[in-house]
Order: structure tokens, then sequence, then C-alpha cells
């Protein structure tokens, strides 16, 4: 006689499988929790005026110590950002664009390949590259040292191109083939068909990958690290040198203790709660897109 | 201006632009290979020991290292990612709170920079929990940072596979729990197969992660102790360029660079072929069906 | 066969995919002013042959035409066409109604735009005369601004026929326009249809024959013999007599409804 299984059949297995997707919530939560207990100290002594002023000085022997403003390296990653997608998205946007109407098949396949190739290089084989090949470069280019603003820019256009390419590729293959056909048969080109009915049509899921983009090029360490000088000044031209939040983790935590581990702590959390709001960003912008439909 | 002259303007200038790309990825590529190729193909660098401050010296223990974080990282996040994803992908209800809750923490964990996971990682598991900067507690963090990408492609394999197995099971009298574990997993094996595979080029080219979490100090011999410091390829890249101690640092470097290049192109396609081996075997199986 | 103008002349059409021959030796003459209707069963290759009229076959990568088409005289298969006047001439309407996801406006100003159309007065001219030709105007001229997909089937259609109106074609090819469709709005495409014979040349593809004998002025019927050949025409002429005195046996096997 076979036993009748329940709806709650084999409990173990069950406790055994929210157990383990309790992980991903606890690791978020545990995330939160000790980034904001070890960057608390920073906040409760330091003030968040002096947390978000522009003087990065923290070791006692200076002048001005005891200032840990971070506001320098926010600087820096919103110029190094917004020159990363500069370049990468309407580079990658156009060859999006390129795979999905243009190429022919053969082309697009390589093209295809080559992308996702470049999206598995390791932040430091390129951030290598950017050191020993661009910065020389713009360095005679431009009479300057190479590294900075510019380099930190085209490192992260690099790194965010596959991102917004297969995306931005998926949210125009995610079309339905009628608009094209439709598009032809009223007499339109090529491009006025991209350009009047597609890219709109394809727009929400454009601009999420741009955001996933941004996500990226915030984040991004290594790469940035090695070519944008590391200086502790904000900056604005293309060939100055600054930091972003995380190259200025990454350069000082080794050295760093007590107030200082945790104002790098503090930079860490903005990080943080920049990845949280950009997630949010594209949660509105599909919810808005179900509602459109 | 005419429609027509638009339009092959327009057609010529998207040539150029993928052109562009494909030419940037492969100038990149090209650079990387030619200057490291020869020392990362040479035994005496990816067998060799590194050495302190004179010239020669290899990579093996890095390498080591950065397999066997690859190993302990998988061993602790299949089994995880795998029990979330049979939840969301078997047993959760459409619309049921905690899966959306699960959902979104696995999309939050997605996004976050991968330093923000090396601070988690350094200051619980390296002080918190005491266990000091070690291989365990890199692959902790390692693994969870790559339980989202897991998890999602496992979801998918097992979605992917047809209702007739799952309803054939059930029909003979299997449990669910049977039916996912004798029918379902094996027919998505495949797919998540290729997902950890694609995960292991991930966790060898990651560094900004782990140069709180395991010392950056270069090991003489490997180790295969998951509680002793062992900096892996990619952080020691990093760190030898960035110290500049070694004569030579410049080749090997290079060297590193190219074989860490060479080992994730080698796990990307081991990665697409056994995708392929999964589309043809689920070609041959609707076709049977 | 009456002493009529043709507006497109089929002459010996081959149309062949990738090597496999789909269409062979097709020859006939679609009439003005007239509607005229490709019959057969499915696979046969009528909807290939609609798509070589406005040469929407040449999406199809491997596609490959034989014979001539000739438009007012002139083969459409020549060096040096021009593609978009000529879907400008020659209109298309799909099976499954695809609306852009614009506004109801938007769409049926899509054609006019494109010609270079700009100003505020010009176009809402424009949409109205072919809202009204359509016979959708009432139903939505007080939501012109709102998505078309918010339409229902039938009135999605006939957004579709009035924009492929707005370009003003000679020829207008539907490809089984309606059976996608409630009976309710099949009936009033039907009744659109033969409004609009009177300006322009008709051809529809359709697999109800009902729907061919009830529309049409000329019905041509194409079948295949066997599995792996190619579309022959059978026969072609006036729909009374191709319904009621076939000529050939085929035709009438399929027209009572023996095979197909």
């Amino acid at each position: 006689m076979r036993k009748r299984k329940t709806k709650a059949d084999d409990p173990m297995a069950r406790a055994v499988m929210l157990i383990c997707s309790s992980v991903c919530v606890l690791g978020i939560a545990l995330i939160f929790i000790f980034i904001i207990r070890e960057s608390l100290p920073a906040f409760r002594e330091l003030g968040l005026a002096n947390l978000f002023g522009s003087q990065w000085s923290p070791n006692v022997s200076e002048p001005v110590a005891g200032k840990y403003g971070m506001l320098a390296f926010i600087n820096g990653t919103v110029l190094t950002t917004l020159g990363g997608l500069l370049l990468g998205a309407p580079l990658g946007i156009c060859t999006a664009i390129f795979l999905d109407q243009v190429a022919p098949r053969w082309a697009a396949k390589v093209i295809h390949r080559g992308i996702e190739l470049l999206a598995g290089i390791p932040s430091v084989v390129i951030g290598w590259f950017g050191l020993t090949l661009l910065v020389p470069f713009l360095a005679k280019v431009s009479g300057t040292g190479g590294d900075g603003i510019l380099a930190a820019s085209i490192v992260l256009g690099i790194m965010t191109l596959p991102t917004i390419t297969f995306l931005s590729l998926e949210a125009l293959r995610s079309l339905p083939r009628e608009y094209r056909e439709a598009s032809l048969a009223l007499g339109a080109t090529r491009w006025q068909t991209i350009r009047r009915v597609l890219v709109p049509a394809a727009r929400r899921g454009i601009l999420v990958s741009v955001i996933l983009g941004m996500g990226r090029a915030i984040g991004e360490t290594m790469a940035v690290q090695m070519v944008i000088g590391n200086a502790r000044q904000a900056a604005w031209g293309p060939f100055q040198r600054t930091s972003t939040l995380p190259s200025r983790i990454i350069t000082d935590m080794g050295e760093s203790s007590g107030l200082f581990r945790s104002a790098l702590f503090a930079q860490g959390l903005v990080l943080l709660v920049l990845a949280m709001l950009l997630i949010l960003a594209i949660r509105l912008v599909n919810r808005e897109k179900e509602s459109a439909r | 201006m005419n429609p027509k002259t638009a339009d092959r303007l327009a057609s010529a200038v998207l040539w150029m632009l993928g052109g562009i790309t494909l030419a940037a990825l492969i100038f990149v590529v090209a650079q990387i290979l030619i200057r490291g190729l020869a020392t990362a193909l040479n035994p005496s660098f990816f067998l060799g020991r590194p050495r302190a401050f004179q010239e020669g010296g290899g990579v093996l223990p890095m390498l080591v290292s950065s397999i066997y974080l690859a190993v302990w990282t998988l061993v602790i996040a299949l089994p995880v990612s795998l029990g979330a994803a049979i939840y969301l992908a078997e047993f959760a209800r459409t619309g049921s709170k905690a899966a959306a809750a699960v959902r979104f923490c696995a999309d939050s964990l997605a996004s976050l920079p991968s330093i923000v996971f090396g601070l988690f990682g350094m200051t619980f598991f390296v002080i918190y929990l005491r266990w000091g900067t070690c291989l365990l507690a890199g692959a902790c963090t390692l693994a969870l940072l790559n339980l989202p990408v897991l998890m999602r492609s496992a979801e998918e394999s097992m979605r992917a596979v047809p209702a007739t197995y799952r309803e054939a099971s059930l029909g003979l009298g299997a449990g669910r729990w049977r039916t996912v574990r004798q029918v379902v997993i094996p027919s998505a094996m495949p797919g998540i197969l290729a997902g950890t595979v694609l995960t292991v080029g991930r966790i060898l080219g990651e560094s900004a992660s782990l140069i709180f979490v395991m010392m950056l100090v270069t090991r003489k011999t490997p180790s295969f102790n998951p509680l002793s410091n062992a900096a892996p390829l990619a952080s020691n890249i990093w760190y030898t360029q960035t110290e500049a101690i070694i004569p030579d640092y410049r080749r090997v470097v290079d060297g590193g660079a190219a074989l860490l290049l060479l080992l994730v192109l080698a796990v990307n396609l081991a990665a697409r072929s056994l995708g392929k081996a999964y589309s043809r075997r689920k070609g041959v199986k609707t076709a049977n069906a | 066969m009456p002493e009529l103008e043709h507006k497109m002349h089929i002459g010996d059409l081959s149309l062949f995919y990738d090597g496999f021959k789909a269409l062979e030796d097709i020859n006939m003459k679609v009439y003005c002013r007239r509607i005229t209707a490709l019959i057969g069963p499915s696979g046969c290759g009528k909807s290939s042959l609609l798509r070589c009229l406005n040469r929407m076959n040449d999406l199809v990568e491997g596609a490959r035409v034989e014979g001539r088409i000739e438009l007012d005289g002139e083969d459409i298969y020549a060096v040096g066409c021009d593609l978009t006047h000529l879907r400008r001439r020659v209109g298309m309407v799909f099976q499954k109604p695809n609306p852009f996801p614009m506004s109801i406006f938007d769409n049926v100003a899509y054609g006019p735009r494109l010609e270079g159309r700009k100003g505020r007065g010009d176009l809402e001219e424009i949409v109205e005369r072919s809202l009204r030709r359509a016979a959708l105007w009432d139903e939505v001229k007080d939501k012109l601004k709102q998505s078309a997909l918010a339409l229902s089937g039938g009135q999605q259609q006939r957004l579709c026929i009035a924009r492929v109106l707005a370009v003003q074609p000679e020829v207008i090819l539907l490809d089984e326009p309606c059976s996608a469709l409630d009976p309710i709005s099949t009936q009033r495409i039907e009744d659109l249809l033969a409004e609009l014979k009177d300006s322009y040349t008709i051809v529809i593809v359709t697999h109800n024959m009902q729907q061919a004998a009830r529309v049409s002025d000329f019905t041509a019927f194409l079948t295949i013999e066997n599995q792996g050949e190619p579309g022959r025409l059978v026969e072609y002429g006036e729909t009374e007599e191709i319904f009621t005195r076939p000529r050939d046996p085929r035709t009438e096997n399929y027209i009572t409804g023996r095979f197909g």
C-alpha cells in the first residue's frame, strides 16, 4: 500500500530549503548591520560635517589632522562614473542596435562572443592594462602624468560596456518582430524603424541597462585604483589625480585603525546606500513598465 | 536629410561602432597576451615559487590558492544556492511573500559592489568570528558574493525542465521532494554545472573583496590548509604591482595577468561547451518526448 | 476574363527559400479596384505569394525570386526599384494586429511622418481622414492620445488599416486579417473592404472560403500536390465562377470541403 504523501512531504527537506533561502536574507541583513556597526564610531565622534567635508587628512602627523571628509572621493566617484557612462553607454547601446538589426549573423556571433570575453576579464587585469598602456599613452598625448579622471573613465567605459550592451540587446530582442515588419511595410527605412519604433519601445530596458552599468562603475575598485592616481583632493580636470570611494578604501584600509578605519567603513556605507538606491530605481522603472502595458 | 541617405549613414556608423567595440576588446586581450604569454606558459613561472627580492620568481602558491579558494567557495555556496533555488523554483507558491523577499535580497546582493563584501568579510569573519585572515574567510565571503548568480542559474535550469517530467513522476506516486531529487535536478544538472563553471571564472578574477579577508603576504609554498593565509593570484597581482619590491615585478605581473586571462578564458569556454551540450541534450529530449 | 485594367501582373513567378522551391510559375493579373482573394490549403504558399507583391519576402534570409511582378507596368523586382516607395504604394495589413506601442494618433501619423510631414494641422487632418475611412473614427476620436494597445482586437486591426490608408497606397494587401478576430469584428472588416474597393486595389489571403465568396470579385486557388512540392496556381477567375462552376477537380474538391 503506497503511503499517501501530503503537501508537507518530507518536512525536513522543506526546512533545509527554507534555511538555504534565508541565507540570502540573513546575508544582506548582516552586511548592513556590520557595516553600520563599524561606521558608527565615525558618525558619532566625527559628525556629518567632518565626514562629508572636503578635507581628508587622517594621519596625526599632518598639520590639519583629524579630518575624514569623503566629499572629494564622492566627487571622484561621480565624475568617473559619469565619464565611464559617457563612453560606455552610447557605444554599448549602439553596439546592441548593431547586433540586433544590422549585423549579419557571422559578425553578430563574433562580436557577441568577444564582448562576453571582455566581460570576463578580471578587474586587476584591466587595471594593469590601463596602467601599463593607457596611462603612458595619455601621458604622451597630454604631457601630464597620464593617470587621473580620464584614465579611470576610459577603464570604467571598457568595464561597463558588456553590461550595457547585453542588457540593451536583450531589451531589443524582446520586442515583438511584428513592430519591425509593420514599420518596413509602411515604407520606412531600417534606420527610421530603429529610431522611431524599436528604440522608443525598448527604452525602459535600455535605461535599466544604463542604471546597472552605473552600479557597476560606482563599485569598481581595482581597475580604477590602478589608474586614478589616488590623490586625496578633489579634482575636475581629465588629467588630474583623485580618488573614488572604493579606491580610497582599498588604498588606506591596510594602514588604518580606530577612527580612521571607522571613517573608511562610513565610505563603504555610502557605497552600500548608493547601490540600494540604484536597485530601487530599477524597480521603479520596471514597475512603470508593467503599468504602461 | 533624405531618409535613404540617413539610413546608409546610420548603417555605416553602426558598423563602425560595432567594429570599434570588437577592436577594443581584441586590443586589450592581445596586449595582455603579448606581454605576458611567454612568461605565463613557462613552467618555471606557473610551477615556480615566488622569490622575495630576486628575479625569476613564480606564482605556484598563488595559483594553488586561487584554485583551492574556488573549490572551497563552491563547496559552501553550491548546496546553499541549490537549496534556495529548489525552494524558489519548485516549492514556493506564486505570489508568496517569503519568496519575493528572498528574491529581493538575492537581487540586492547581486548588485552590491564587491568591496562592500570585502569590508563585511573582514569585519564579520575575520574579526567578529575571530577566524583571522584565512582562506576559509575568503571562501565564505565569495560564497555570499556569488550566491545570487548560482541561485539564478540553478533556478532557471530547473524551470526549464519540462512540466511533463514532473507530472510523470508525481503521477507514479512519487512525492514532490522525491520528484525534485530524482527527476528535476538531474535534468537541470547541465545548466547548473554551466553556471557553476562560470562562477569559477568570477572567483578566479576576484580581488577587491579578498584583500582584507586574506592576507596578502606572498606565501613561499602552496598550502592546503583552509585556515592559513594565502593570497590568490588576482590579489597577488595587484599587491605585487603596488609594492614593486621584486626587481622583475613587471615580468611577474605581466605573466600573472596573462595566466589569469588564460584561465578565465578556458573556464568560459568550458562553460560554453557545457551549455551547448545542455541545449543539444534538451533538444533531443523534447524531440523524443 | 472581362476587359479590365490590371494593376499588377504576376509573370512566371517562382519563389525559393534557401533553395527550396515554395512557389512555381505563378501567372495572374490583379485587377484595378477589385478584391482578389487567394485561397488554398495550409502551406500552399498564398501568404508567400502575397508577400512577394510588396517585397516583404526580402526580409527572409535566403529568399529568392524568379520571374516578374509588374506594378503599373514596371517590374518591382528590377534592379534599382525603390523599396520604400513600393511599400507605400502597396500597403500591407497583417494577420495579427500589430499596432506600435504608441498612441492611436502616432500610429496613424507614422507613415505620413516618414514622408516628412510635420505640421500639426496637416497630420490631424490625415489622421482623421484615415480613421474615418477605416470606420474607426467615431470610436476613438476622443482618445487619440491613448495607447493603441488598449484597443480591442477588432479595433486594433482597423487601426492597422487606417495606418496603411494614411500613406495613400494604391494597393492594399491583407494577410488573413480576420483570423485572429471574433465574428462581429470580422463582419465589420469585410464591410469595410467592400467600401474601400472603390478606391483601392485589394488582395486578400484567406483560409475562410465563405469569406472569399462573400467579399471578393476574383479568386485564385493555389495548392501543393504533395509534401515538399512548390505551390502552384490551379485556377483563377471571377469568384462566382470559381465557386459555382470550378473547372479543375482540385478546386472543386477544396471548395466542397473534401480536403484542405
